[in-house]
């Protein structure tokens, strides 16, 4: 059974083409991420990865994004074509979250959740949540969402700027998340 | 196990070699372009390259082709600030065996590393 009514956004992922080279970040399904930086390198690199490759069974995952940057900036620099990307933004338009939306927010990511088994969704632009929202409503939405993943085999990357939180923020919003962390040295 | 980063970014170069030392690979060497590239793969051997695949001159896929007419054994890992598919098809039909994105990081050098070292 449908999770959301037909108003809710529904976006369709199509998978990319692969590119034909290695899977190389080892993320666990069912599972949310947080990766603490800024420019978000890392967790575009590894949301990207995830979506043009393969894993050592062979299957692919479909992503999911929301950024603060341009879908078109997005596709340009990753390569991504068939991936849905939201910017959030307060401007109108296809494919725009407005940031003080958090209840079409969390529908549009739960909804890719049950519609896309092992999907992959990256969240970036907590930062403008937070300056659009209060810190506790946008704490209420990414636990929302990270329940909904722990009950799936769906994986959330969540890029923080740990400067732009205070030692307690950051502590609520890692709390139920893991650090994408290095693999062993050689 | 030696390592060759070509890339025209003296600071990116600088930036590679430390990630490397980072993840336990210490004899690194350096190159900013075709030519110097050739040199030191030809006087070096190293096992594994990184080779930037916008180079001012020849190309990085033209050096892939190079450096594996020198030795075949070579592992050459395209890299590249962007992710254009045609790019990275050309550098994998080439002869690369895996790609990375600029700025790179332990964790994608690491597994790229653990991949494709003996």
């Amino acid at each position: 059974m449908a999770l959301f009514s037909r108003k809710a956004r529904a976006p369709r992922a199509d998978g990319e083409k692969g590119l034909g080279i290695t899977r190389k970040y080892d993320l666990a399904p069912g599972h949310s991420y947080v990766v603490e930086e800024s420019p978000p390198d890392i967790s575009f690199d590894a949301f990207v990865n995830i979506v043009s490759t393969v894993d050592s069974g062979g299957k692919k995952s479909v992503g999911l994004a929301v950024s603060r940057l341009h879908s078109d900036l997005i596709r340009q620099k990753y390569g991504l074509e068939t991936t849905p990307i939201y910017w959030l933004a307060t401007r109108a338009g296809q494919d725009v979250i407005s940031p003080t939306n958090l209840g079409i927010l969390t529908h549009t990511l739960m909804q890719f959740v049950e519609d896309n088994a092992g999907g992959i969704i990256l969240l970036d632009g907590i930062e403008y949540l937070v300056s659009n929202n209060d810190f506790n409503k946008v704490l209420r939405t990414i636990d929302q969402v990270n329940d909904h993943i722990s009950q799936s085999q769906a994986i959330m990357i969540i890029p923080v700027d740990p400067r732009a939180f205070d030692q307690k923020e950051l502590a609520l919003l890692e709390r139920n998340m893991e650090k994408i962390a290095s693999r062993p040295k050689k | 196990m030696k390592i060759l980063v070509v890339d025209d970014s003296e600071a990116f170069r600088k930036v590679m070699i430390e990630l490397l030392v980072r993840v336990g690979f210490h004899d690194t060497t350096e190159a900013k372009d075709y030519d110097e590239a050739m040199q030191v793969f030809r006087k070096e051997r190293p096992e594994i390259s990184f080779v930037d695949m916008i180079l001012p001159g020849k190309s990085g896929v033209e050096l892939t082709k190079s450096m594996l007419s020198v030795n075949h054994e070579a592992k050459i890992i395209a890299m590249s600030s962007i992710i254009n598919k045609k790019m990275i098809r050309e550098a994998l039909e080439a002869g690369a065996k895996d790609f990375l994105l600029k700025p790179t990081n332990e964790i994608a050098l690491n597994a790229v590393l653990t991949m494709w070292s003996d």
